[in-house]
């Protein structure tokens, strides 16, 4: 579904990512993880192409993003993307951040979207909260719409960047729940996360990065069981110790 | 001691609202169409090509560096002949055209700058969150940031429109009459110029004090 092949990045002289390569496959679950800085945002703005690459090509469902001729935006609206700082629309009300790009980008009429919207805040727990304005919600509850919005678009895969780490402790579980009921659906996705609770439960591989490089990339079992390198033991150790994982 | 003497005033009030309808009419148009050709300037010096940027910035910072009375009054001199050779005589009066052009013109290179700042104040995350929905940059521009920077910039168009409203009085020079105008012909006629523009300035202070305690309980209200 989505394969990555020796992508490499600079941002001027400095050399984000490294000769990038994995494959996600259909209803598979990714979760990267790796010390800040180590590139892991900007892989996976790069798959849906909201960070240019200069080497290496990213092919979702068989369409190259980085090749001249790719309708990128039409590329992304089958791409769900969920982002650390949630980032909904706070000019809009719940409901209409769920339909805007229905009804924008799918061009689907305004009570298909609106029942679509309603039916998906139904299933992240806040068909209450429909009228309400981004402010007026909790983060978590914020985060959850933005999960819906995603999914809005029928997405073939999902990407998360961090999404619980800008969240209160108490509010990570009903992000993670939603999550976690999304994986056991079959939704292909790909994690940037250090919940290893998570990984844990519901991934099918790890992948951890480095200074731009994918140093480990192994099913989720053989990770924890012991890692191959000692950078990713060092990192699995100092987040499991800090309780970071739920 | 200067002897007042408010008689002429009485007298005047008719010509001074005319007066004041047009000086209403110039700050409208001029903060109208200065606001959508404002954007449209923004925008581009915000783009990409900079072919675009380049022509954008010029044009804001040419505006910026000359005195709107100029502007005016080569308007003045400029437009009539525009479109004298394009429409033929026109009906409209042309020294309030002329007007017109000229103030929207100057006032889109200010706005241009206030809507650029609007614009960059809106979180890049905010257009990538646009742009991962698959709405083109177009519509992430159209509808999630020009939406929320203009929310935010409501207070700074509307103290550029009161600057406005009191840099019409400018269009003296090519001869117009508004609302300065009236009062100071009037005055100069009935010998009381003192007394007309006295009551001229406290009818510009009344309505600007009025405007701005509006834009200031306008910004708590934005800010909270
Ligand atoms: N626009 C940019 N220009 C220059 N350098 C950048 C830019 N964006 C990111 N970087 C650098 O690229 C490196 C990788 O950044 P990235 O955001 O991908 O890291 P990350 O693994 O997601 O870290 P974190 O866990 O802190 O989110 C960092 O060293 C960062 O400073
Ligand atoms: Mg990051």
């Amino acid at each position: 579904m989505i394969s990555i092949k020796a992508i490499s990045k600079w941002y001027g002289e400095f050399h984000v990512l490294k000769e990038c390569s994995t494959t996600v496959s259909k209803g598979e679950v990714v979760v990267v993880c790796g010390p800040s800085g180590s590139g892991k945002s900007t892989l996976i703005k790069c798959v849906n192409g909201l960070e240019a690459f200069q080497q290496g090509e990213i092919l979702i469902d068989g369409v190259s993003v980085g090749a001249r001729g790719t309708n990128l935006s039409k590329l992304r609206s089958r791409v769900g993307m969920v982002f650390q700082h949630f980032e909904l629309f706070p000019h809009l009300t719940v409901i209409q951040n769920l339909t805007i790009a229905q009804c924008k980008v799918l061009r689907r009429g305004n009570r298909e979207a609106t029942e679509k919207g309603q039916r998906l805040l139904d299933v992240v727990g806040l068909a209450a909260h429909a009228e309400k304005f981004p402010a007026q919600l909790s983060g978590g509850q914020q985060q959850r719409v933005a999960i819906a919005r995603a999914l809005a678009m029928d997405p073939i895969a999902m990407l998360f960047d961090e999404p619980t780490s800008a969240l209160d402790p108490e509010m990570i579980k009903e992000v993670l729940d939603v999550m976690v009921k999304l994986a056991q659906e079959g939704m292909t996705m790909m994690v940037v996360t250090h919940e290893m609770g998570f990984a844990r439960e519901v991934a099918n591989r790890v992948i951890f990065m480095d200074q731009g490089q994918i140093v480990e990339d192994r099913p989720k079992a053989d990770f924890f069981k012991s890692p191959d390198t000692d950078r990713a033991q060092q990192f699995l150790s100092k987040i499991l110790s800090h309780g970071v994982q739920t | 001691m200067y002897q007042f003497d408010w008689s002429s005033i009485p007298g005047a009030l008719p010509y001074l609202w005319q007066g004041m309808l047009r000086t209403l009419q110039i700050t409208g148009v001029a903060v109208v169409v200065g606001i959508v050709l404002g954007t449209l300037i923004a925008v581009a010096r915000l783009s990409k090509s900079s072919i675009l940027s380049n022509l954008a910035a010029l044009y804001v910072s040419g505006f910026r560096s000359v005195p709107l009375v100029m502007v005016l009054l080569w308007f003045y001199l400029l437009v009539p002949q525009i479109i004298s050779s394009l429409f033929g005589q026109p009906g409209l009066d042309i020294r309030l055209l002329s007007a017109f052009v000229a103030f929207a013109l100057f006032e889109a290179s200010y706005y241009a700058e206030i809507i650029r700042a609007g614009i960059q104040s809106v979180s890049s995350g905010q257009v990538s969150a646009g742009l991962a929905l698959g709405m083109t940059s177009g519509q992430t521009m159209r509808l999630i940031v020009l939406p929320q920077a203009f929310r935010r910039m409501i207070p700074l168009l509307l103290t550029q429109a009161i600057i406005l409203f009191q840099d019409t009085s400018l269009v003296y020079v090519i001869g117009l009459a508004e609302f300065f105008g009236v009062a100071y012909n009037t005055g100069n006629r009935d010998g009381t110029l003192v007394e007309l523009l006295l009551f001229a300035g406290i009818v510009y202070f009344v309505i600007c004090f009025a405007a701005s305690m509006i834009v200031r309980s306008l910004q708590k209200k934005l800010v909270s």
